[in-house]
């Protein structure tokens, strides 16, 4: 029943993608820490994007982990943007405030066009 | 004057699950099965599996202690167009989890608070009303979503409802 937590790190220019999978709750800590880290460490992108679109479940503890990532990004003075997240968890982000620091995109693909900017 | 009576409650469900972790999504999976039929809008389901699942993990953590022998008890009835669930743990009388101030994410990011501690939040953020009350052992929260597309607003601090309550 339970879908443990992965992650798919990749880079698009200057942004690093993490797509994560399954559940984010205290389970995911190593497995997003690590994410982040690899995301992180080539390239030292200006923007990671965590893409929910594969997550079905977000408890508490994996609030209290994207707070974590969030803050260490902020100490970084790296952006942090989210997208795929499903109605339900978009209200948990506005409810919890996450939603004032992480924009919110609908999906993967539109986050990353935008973060591209305008096409030459 | 006239008064409408209210139907008795009708219990969709009662069941327990061992206090292991991960148990909470076992709870959700029958709490939202026994609603199925009860006519509570996608959205608002949402809400009530988000609020029993943390429910139970404080329940299956802080009340019972993470001991698999201890069960949590979860009662699901609805009441008129009130869907009520509670969730029984044998912890006795005991201090919420996590800190006892408000979640404020500035000042978790700022390191002035732990990352965690939004357990209570949420589940005061999902529901319409939530109710405590201790009876010896038993240490029961009770979550009502109210019928009728009721829009919980953000939560500030008080509780709603009758009977014993404690301030959390």
């Amino acid at each position: 029943m339970k879908k443990s937590c992965e992650a798919a790190v990749h880079a698009v220019g200057g942004t690093a993608v993490i797509e994560l999978t399954g559940e984010v709750d205290g389970g995911a800590a190593g497995v997003l820490n690590a994410a982040y880290e690899q995301a992180v460490g080539s390239g030292d992108p200006g923007t990671v994007v965590l893409d929910f679109a594969r997550v079905g479940y977000i408890n508490s503890t994996g609030i209290a982990l994207i707070v974590s990532v969030l803050a260490r990004a902020r100490a970084e003075r790296r952006k942090v943007v989210a997208s795929g997240l499903s109605e339900h968890y978009r209200e948990i982000f506005d409810i919890t405030r996450l939603s004032d620091f992480i924009e919110v995109f609908g999906d993967l693909d539109t986050a990353v066009s935008q973060l591209a900017g305008p096409a030459a | 004057m006239t008064s409408v009576a209210r139907p008795a409650p009708r219990r969709l469900a009662a069941f327990a699950v061992p206090s292991e972790p991960g148990n909470e999504r076992l709870a959700l999976a029958r709490v939202a099965e026994a609603v199925a039929a009860s006519g509570l809008p996608p959205a608002r389901l949402e809400r009530l599996k988000t609020a029993v699942a943390e429910a139970t993990m404080n329940a299956i953590e802080h009340g019972n202690r993470g001991r698999p022998e201890v069960p949590v008890d979860v009662e699901v009835t609805q009441e008129g167009d009130d869907i009520v669930v509670a969730i029984t743990d044998l912890g006795g009388e005991h201090a919420p989890p996590g800190p006892a101030e408000e979640p404020d994410l500035l000042l978790k990011l700022e390191g002035e608070q732990q990352a965690r501690g939004w357990g209570l939040f949420l589940i005061r953020n999902m529901v319409d009303a939530m109710q405590v009350r201790t009876d010896g052992p038993r240490h029961t929260i009770q979550l009502t979503m109210r019928g009728g597309g009721a829009t919980p607003v953000p939560h500030s601090g008080g509780l709603e409802g009758g009977g014993h309550e404690e301030e959390l």
